[in-house]
C-alpha cells in the first residue's frame, strides 16, 4: 500500500466516522417524522394497527437511511477532493491520487510534496465529526411533538373500540346463528332436517359476518326470517287444532279414550291410535260405535282444515250407518293426516328453532347498535330520542330505523306487533317501518310447564334437544294473569300496574285482530 | 517505467522567479502584483499588454527587468508615422566593392525583450506587424522569414486617458496577448519611496539573476506542471461562464459581447502552472486559476455598449464569474 493509499485509507474512515454521526440522526429524525405524521393522521383517520404502522415505520427509516449512507458514500477521489479544500491543500492531494500511476518529470516531486503536506495535516479534520445544531433540534423537536401526540388521548380511540366492539357483536351474532344450525342439525334425524332452512341460517350468518356494522348485519336477518317463515305450512295449526279438538271429543267415548290420550301426547302417536281404533273397530259395541260416530262428527264440525273434516264427517257418517270398513278407512285416512301434522310440526318446530337462534342474534346486534348509537349521541354531546316503528295490522316483523343519529330495531310478535326500541341519538327522529307479515305467522314461545312440575324446575334436556315450544296465542292469557297478579302482589306504584294492564291489553287488542 | 527528469530543478524556477521579483523590487516601487504578472508572462513564454498613465514605471520595469535577465532590450516608441519596415527591419542597397545589394538589416524586434511603448498610436499595418512577429516570432522582410531571438517578450504599453489619435487594438489582436495587466496609480506611502529612491545621487544597479537558458528552461518546467482534471474542468468553466450564449450568468448575457477564447483558455492553464511554481508547488490549484483570471481574461472579454454605459468593466464580470462558478459543480 503506498502513502496515498494510507491518505485515502485515513480520509475514508474519519468520512465515516462523521457521516456515521450524521446518518444516525438522519434516521432518527426520519423515524420520528414517520411517527408523528402516523400519530397526526391516526388524529383524523381511524387507523386500526397505528401501533403497528409506527414500529414498522423504524426500521424502514433505518434501513433507508442506512442505504442512502453507503450508496453516497464518498469515492476515493472525493475524499482527496475535499480533503484539499478543507485542509488548505491547495489541490496537491487530489492530484497526485489522479496521477498515481503516471511517472511524468514532476510526479514524484508532487506525491512527496503532497504526502509532506499531509502528514503536517490532521486529515481526520477534513471530516468533522459533528452535528448540525439545526438538525439536532429539528430531531429533538419531532420526537417531542410525537411522544406527545402519543401520550395524548386520541378521539379515534372511542371510534376503533366501537368497532372491535361491533365486529366482536357481529362474530358472536353470526356463531350465535352457527349454534342454531348445529342444534337444529342434531335435534332431528338427518333425513328429516330441511336443507333450505340450513341454507337460509347459512347464508345469514355470512352476511351478519360481513356486514360492515351491526345496523347493516340487523337488516339480514328479518328478510331470513321472512323466508323461514314461508316454509311453515299455513295448515298446520288448523290442524293441530283439529287434532286437538278430536282428542278433547274423542276422551268422552269408551272406544277413544286411549286414542285422546294418545293424541295429546303427539300426533303421530294419535295416528297410531286411530289406525289401531279403526282395526277394532267391530269389535266395539253398537253403543260404543255411535258414540264414537258422534264424537267424530263432533270432531267433523269443530275441524278448521277441510282435509281433516271431510276425514272425520266420513268415518262419522260410516260408523253411524254401520259400515265398519268405510270407517276404517277413513279413519286410516285421518291417521295419515295425523302423521303428516307430526311431520308439519317437526318442520316447524325446525323453524322456530332457526328463528330463534336468529333472533338471539338480532338481539345481540340490536344492543350493540343501541350502545354505537348511544356512543354516537354521548360524544354529540346532546341526547335526543329515536323511536323505532311498531309493525302495523295483523303480525309482522318490523324493523325500525331511526334517521339522524338514533337507530332502532324491533320485531312484532304474533297478535300484536310491537316495535323496537329505538336507539339513543342526539336529536335524532325515529322513524319507523313495519313490514306486517302474513296472518299465518305464528309465534312460539316456551311451552308451558308440565303439570306437576315446577316451573323453575324445568325437565333437563336431552343433548341437542329445543326447548319444546308452545303456540303465543295460548300462553298469553296465563301470561297474563302472572303478570297481574305478581303486579297486585307488589309494592309498586299504582300507575306502573296500569302500565302493564295496558301492555297485556293493548296485546289482546292486536291478538282480537288477527 | 524510469521517471522523466525535469530539465531543471522545479525548485530553480520558484528561486529563479523569487530572486528575479527581489531584484526588480530593487528598483520598482510597490506593484508587486505587475512585477508577478511579469513574471509569469515571461516564464509562460507570452507577452504582455501594460495599461496605464504615464509615468507609472511601464519603461522602467521593462528595462529593469532586460538588465535583471542578462538578455537584450529595444524599445520602440510607437507613432502614427512609424512604419511596419521600422521595426521588423528592411533590405538596404550597399555597394561593396563596386558591387551593389541588398542587404537587410534587422529592426528593433530583434531583441529578447522588446518594450513597445503607446503601441494603440501606430497604425493598424504596423500594429499587425508587431503582432505578427509575436505570434509567429518569426519576421517575413521580401522573400526571407528571419526568426527573432528566444527568448522573446513583447511589453506593450498604452494609456487609456488620451485615445484621440490611436487606434485601438482589434479583438483578434488583443488576443495574442498573453497577459494584459493594469497599471496602477501608486500609493502614497509607495509614491514617497519612488521619490527618496530616484531623487538621490545614486540610482540602484541591478544585477543579472538568470540568463537566457535559464528562462528556456523554466519555460520548458513550468509546461510540466500537472494539473488535474477537475481543476481543468474549472478553468474551461470559467471560460464558458464568459460567454453570454452559455452562461446562466445574467450580467454576463447583458454586458458581454464576445466571450474569451480557446485562447484564453491556454492562458488560464498555462499561467495557472507558472504561478504553482513560483507558489513553491507543483501542480495548479483553484487559487491559481482565480489569482491569473484577472490578466489573463481581462482583454478577451468584450463588452456591449451596456457595460459601458452602466460603467461595469470586464474586471467586475470576471469576479462575478469567479464568484459564481462552483468549483466542486465545475469538477464535476
Amino acid at each position: 500500500m503506498s502513502s496515498l493509499d494510507g491518505v485515502v485509507n485515513e480520509l475514508r474512515w474519519s468520512a465515516v466516522r462523521s457521516s456515521a454521526l450524521s446518518y444516525l440522526l438522519h434516521a432518527v429524525l426520519a423515524a420520528a417524522a414517520w411517527i408523528l405524521a402516523v400519530v397526526i393522521a391516526a388524529r383524523f383517520f381511524p387507523l386500526e394497527h397505528a401501533p403497528r404502522f409506527e414500529a414498522i415505520g423504524v426500521p424502514i427509516a433505518f434501513v433507508a437511511v442506512a442505504v442512502a449512507w453507503i450508496a453516497v458514500r464518498p469515492g476515493s477521489m472525493k475524499l482527496m477532493r475535499t480533503a484539499d479544500v478543507r485542509l488548505g491543500l491547495k489541490e496537491r492531494l487530489s492530484t497526485a491520487w489522479e496521477r498515481r500511476g503516471q511517472d511524468g518529470p514532476m510526479d514524484a516531486v508532487l506525491r512527496q510534496d503532497a504526502l509532506e503536506k499531509a502528514a503536517r495535516t490532521r486529515l481526520a479534520a477534513a471530516y468533522p465529526v459533528g452535528l448540525r445544531p439545526g438538525e439536532v433540534w429539528l430531531t429533538l423537536a419531532v420526537a417531542v411533538a410525537a411522544v406527545g401526540l402519543v401520550l395524548l388521548p386520541n378521539p379515534m380511540d372511542q371510534l376503533l373500540a366501537q368497532r372491535r366492539d361491533d365486529r366482536a357483536a357481529q362474530a358472536q351474532a353470526a356463531e350465535t346463528v352457527a349454534a342454531a344450525q348445529k342444534k337444529i342439525a342434531a335435534a332431528s334425524p338427518a333425513a328429516q332436517v330441511d336443507p333450505q332452512i340450513q341454507k337460509i341460517l347459512q347464508d345469514a350468518r355470512a352476511r351478519i359476518a360481513s356486514a360492515p356494522d351491526p345496523r347493516a348485519a340487523l337488516q339480514n336477518i328479518t328478510p331470513a326470517e321472512q323466508k323461514l317463515l314461508q316454509l311453515s305450512d299455513p295448515q298446520t295449526p288448523a290442524r293441530a287444532s283439529t287434532a286437538q279438538n278430536l282428542a278433547n271429543n274423542l276422551s268422552a267415548t269408551n272406544g277413544g279414550r286411549a286414542a285422546s290420550q294418545a293424541l295429546n301426547a303427539s300426533p303421530s302417536q294419535g295416528a297410531r291410535a286411530i289406525r289401531d281404533l279403526a282395526s277394532h273397530l267391530q269389535n266395539l259395541s253398537p253403543q260404543d260405535r255411535a258414540q264414537l260416530a258422534q264424537a267424530l262428527a263432533t270432531a267433523a264440525q269443530q275441524a278448521k282444515d277441510p282435509e281433516m273434516a271431510a276425514s272425520l264427517q266420513q268415518a262419522s257418517s260410516a260408523l253411524a250407518s254401520g259400515d265398519v270398513s268405510a270407517a276404517a278407512t277413513s279413519m286410516d285416512a285421518l291417521a295419515g293426516q295425523l302423521d303428516s301434522l307430526q311431520q308439519q310440526e317437526s318442520n316447524d318446530q325446525q323453524i322456530a328453532a332457526a328463528i330463534n337462534g336468529l333472533e338471539a342474534a338480532r338481539q345481540q346486534l340490536a344492543s350493540q347498535a343501541d350502545r354505537d348509537a348511544a356512543g354516537a349521541g354521548a360524544s354529540a354531546g346532546a341526547g335526543g330520542s329515536g323511536s323505532a316503528g311498531s309493525g302495523a295490522g295483523g303480525s309482522g316483523n318490523g324493523t325500525g330505523n331511526g334517521t339522524g343519529s338514533g337507530n332502532g330495531s324491533g320485531t312484532g310478535n304474533g297478535g300484536g306487533g310491537s316495535g323496537g326500541t329505538g336507539g339513543q341519538g342526539s336529536s335524532g327522529s325515529g322513524a319507523g317501518q313495519g313490514t306486517g307479515a302474513q296472518s299465518t305467522e305464528r309465534v312460539y314461545v316456551p311451552a308451558a310447564p308440565i303439570p306437576g312440575q315446577s316451573e323453575n324446575d324445568p325437565a333437563p334436556l336431552a343433548p341437542g334437544q329445543d326447548v319444546p315450544l308452545t303456540p303465543y296465542d295460548q300462553v298469553i292469557q296465563a301470561y297474563e294473569q302472572v303478570a297481574l297478579d305478581a303486579a297486585d302482589q307488589s309494592l309498586i306504584p299504582g300507575s306502573e300496574r296500569d302500565l302493564v294492564r295496558s301492555y297485556f291489553s293493548s296485546l289482546g287488542e292486536q291478538g282480537g285482530g288477527r | 517505467m524510469i521517471a522523466e527528469e525535469p530539465r531543471l530543478d522545479p525548485g530553480r524556477v520558484t528561486e529563479l522567479a523569487q530572486s528575479l521579483e527581489t531584484e526588480l523590487a530593487r528598483l520598482i516601487v510597490g506593484q508587486k502584483a505587475l512585477v508577478r504578472d511579469t513574471v509569469i508572462t515571461l516564464i509562460a513564454g507570452g507577452h504582455m499588454l501594460l495599461e496605464g498613465v504615464p509615468g507609472l514605471g511601464k519603461t522602467v520595469l521593462v528595462r529593469s527587468l532586460g538588465q535583471a535577465l542578462k538578455l537584450t532590450f529595444a524599445r520602440i516608441q510607437f507613432t502614427p508615422d512609424l512604419m511596419p519596415a521600422d521595426i521588423v527591419g528592411t533590405n538596404i542597397i550597399r555597394e561593396e566593392r563596386g558591387r551593389r545589394e541588398f542587404q537587410y538589416q534587422a529592426g528593433p524586434l530583434f531583441a529578447n525583450l522588446v518594450l513597445a511603448d503607446e503601441v494603440n498610436r501606430a497604425t493598424p499595418k504596423t500594429q499587425s506587424a508587431l503582432l505578427e512577429a509575436m505570434q509567429e516570432r518569426t519576421v517575413t522582410v521580401g522573400t526571407e522569414t528571419r526568426a527573432l531571438p528566444v527568448p522573446f517578450l513583447v511589453l506593450a504599453t498604452q494609456n487609456p486617458i488620451e485615445l484621440e489619435g490611436t487606434y485601438p487594438l482589434p479583438e483578434a489582436q488583443l488576443d495574442r496577448f498573453f497577459f494584459k495587466s493594469l497599471v496602477p496609480f501608486p500609493s502614497e506611502e509607495e509614491l514617497l519611496e519612488i521619490a527618496r529612491r530616484t531623487t538621490g545621487r545614486a540610482t540602484p544597479q541591478l544585477k543579472a539573476v538568470a540568463d537566457d537558458k535559464a528562462i528556456l528552461a523554466a519555460q520548458e518546467v513550468a509546461r510540466e506542471v500537472p494539473i488535474a482534471e477537475h481543476v481543468l474542468a474549472y478553468a474551461g468553466k470559467l471560460i464558458m461562464a464568459t460567454h453570454p450564449q452559455r452562461t446562466e450568468l445574467e450580467t454576463v448575457r447583458r454586458y458581454v459581447r464576445f466571450g474569451a477564447s480557446p485562447r484564453g483558455l491556454q492562458a488560464l492553464v498555462l499561467a495557472g502552472k507558472v504561478r504553482a511554481l513560483l507558489e513553491g508547488r507543483y501542480n495548479v490549484a483553484f487559487d491559481d486559476l482565480v489569482a491569473v483570471a484577472h490578466p489573463a481574461l481581462r482583454h478577451r472579454v468584450f463588452l456591449r455598449f451596456e457595460a459601458e454605459a452602466d460603467d461595469v468593466t470586464a474586471d467586475q464580470l470576471i469576479d462575478e464569474v469567479v464568484e459564481k462558478t462552483d468549483k466542486a459543480k465545475a469538477a464535476g
